[in-house]
């Protein structure tokens, strides 16, 4: 249909159009470099071979073979009770962490709080205790409060405040304006105006927000046990240290049936409250 | 020519379009037009096979469509290029990368996923995107531009494709007056210059009046009138839908054409 000529006259046009130019070119490749080159160089640092990989590959074999067939050992109550001690600390860190989490994001949301000093320091203060992970916390407050699951609530709770508040704090800023300013318009203070016209906008992503923490938080509950906070993980360790895979591969089991059907009754309560829209 | 035979769709317990039996010869303009939820979408819909007929055949050139699978039926869809009212153009990519879209088909999957076209493609884009005056926009986001001038990229797309039959469903549904009198103007250039079949649904008598060659008018999944546009009369439309003509365009959700 077009002939050289055609091309030529449109290349001319739209240089563009035709590719990037030798410059764009060039910074590809030296980027596509420098990627491959950073990634190589992890590898070599942190001394990972093939070999070792190999090595480690079979030992798990091994651990695997051990675990089959999973049986619940003769102390089957005691895990139970740890399962539910889990489930149970990371509901109520959630719980609160999502309590606290929502004023917090409303501080945090450069759409609420125009004070640009305040919100830049709310924000930094989140940044900070994200910056310390959940385990560290669980450390701090099993000296603080001793061994046992209140440490664990107080870790995922100082934990997830700041996430979730940031979490909240970004939803809240992505809320359409119009809503509010019929809220305004209307007669509604400051505050009528985030509650009736921001909170309607927000609450279901806050709600799956929390919900998709308290299933999560199950999970990383088996860790806080590792360290004396509670729950499941200290189960787990203990079976770890004398070699009894096949009750470890139960627990194990375990965790992912609860998780499960956290996940689906999470699910089928975000779609009671949420509902869908048409 | 294109023979739809007995074609039904059901959704559920509703049937959308009815037994519609039709023989469309290569090169005109045919404009369905119907209110809402009369079946003019499905029926374009299973057409290009994006809805699967419940029953009946197409038929295209003596290949029956309805059996079609796989690459033949990429082929088919390539060659019969679809018009939306939304205009499915992908919102995050470039206005040329969407027009390059349209040689999916003609080219080999793997280099196609690295967008790679020849020169000889993007010259192509470019010089159809520049018969709807939109060269200068090429490198520009889709998103970025209004919807008057996405649904003419929209067209340059599916020209792209070499198609053989244009569907377009409502494609002046979400445009003011006046675009929707540019984008009628270029599918009827399509139609006049190109020599595709075009087959266009519309809300409004007066916009298939103004363009098509044949009407062809549906109601509750049926075709209650096929014929040219001179014997649609007032009269006639008041037989065939029960209510005169400005009430037939109360029941359309869309604001008037001025054309």
């Amino acid at each position: 249909m077009s002939g050289t000529s055609d091309i030529a006259a449109w290349r001319a046009r739209y240089p563009r159009a035709f590719g990037p130019t030798p410059m764009g070119r060039a910074l590809r490749y030296a980027g596509g470099a420098v990627f491959l080159a950073w990634v190589a160089g992890s590898f070599w640092w942190l001394g990972i071979t093939p070999e070792r990989i190999w090595n480690g590959l079979s030992g798990l074999g091994v651990i695997l073979r051990l675990m089959v067939p999973p049986s619940p050992g003769e102390q089957w109550v005691e895990i139970l009770e740890g399962m539910a001690e889990s489930v149970a600390m990371a509901f109520l860190g959630t719980f609160c962490a999502a309590l606290v989490a929502v004023p917090l994001g409303f501080l945090g949301a450069g759409n609420v709080v125009t004070a640009t000093l305040l919100r830049f320091s709310v924000r930094r203060v989140f940044d900070g205790m994200r910056g310390v992970d959940q385990l560290i916390w669980a450390l701090a407050y099993v000296r603080a409060v001793g061994l046992g699951p209140l440490a664990g609530v107080l870790a995922i709770f100082t934990a997830d405040i700041a996430v979730l508040a940031k979490l909240y704090a970004e939803a809240i800023e992505t809320a359409e304006k119009r809503q509010v300013e019929g809220v305004t318009a209307a007669g509604g203070g400051r505050l009528a105006a985030l509650r009736f016209g921001i909170l309607p906008q927000v609450a279901p992503l806050m709600l799956s927000h929390a919900l998709y923490f308290f299933e999560s938080n199950t999970r990383s509950a088996a860790i806080l046990g590792v360290v004396g906070a509670g729950g499941i993980g200290l189960q787990i360790a203990e079976r770890i240290r004398v070699r009894h895979w096949d009750e470890v591969a139960f627990i194990i089991i375990l965790m992912i049936v609860t998780v499960g059907i956290i996940d689906r009754l999470s699910a089928a309560l975000r779609h009671r409250l949420i509902g869908t829209r048409r | 020519m294109l023979e739809l035979q007995g074609l039904t769709r059901r959704f559920g317990a509703r049937t959308a379009v009815s037994a519609v039996t039709l023989a469309i010869p290569a090169g005109q303009m045919v404009g369905v037009i119907g209110r809402s939820g009369a079946g003019k979408s499905t029926l374009l819909r299973m057409i290009n096979r994006l809805t699967e007929p419940s029953e009946g055949r197409i038929v295209a050139d003596g290949r029956d469509v309805t059996a079609m699978r796989g690459r033949a039926l990429r082929g088919w869809r390539a060659e019969c290029a679809m018009i939306f009212q939304q205009f499915n153009l992908v919102q995050r990519l470039d206005v040329l990368t969407n027009v390059l879209l349209g040689r999916l088909y003609h080219r080999p999957t793997i280099s196609s996923l690295f967008k790679r076209f020849t020169a000889e493609e993007r010259a192509q884009a470019l010089a159809t995107l520049d018969r709807f005056d939109l060269a200068e926009q090429a490198l520009q986001r889709a998103d970025t531009l209004s919807g008057g001038q996405q649904q003419r990229v929209a067209i340059a797309r599916a020209l792209m494709q070499k198609p053989r039959i244009m569907l377009a469903d409502e494609p002046i549904a979400s445009l003011d007056p006046r675009n929707a009198t540019v984008v009628m103007e270029a599918l009827a250039r399509v139609n006049r210059e190109d020599g595709l079949t075009v087959i266009v649904n519309l809300h409004h008598l007066d916009t298939a009046r103004r363009y098509c060659d044949r009407i062809i008018a549906m109601d509750a999944g049926r075709v209650v009138f096929d014929g040219p546009p001179a014997e649609l009369t007032a009269e006639r439309v008041r037989d065939v839908y029960g209510v005169a003509e400005d009430e037939f365009h109360e029941g359309a959700e869309t604001p008037a054409l001025v054309a």
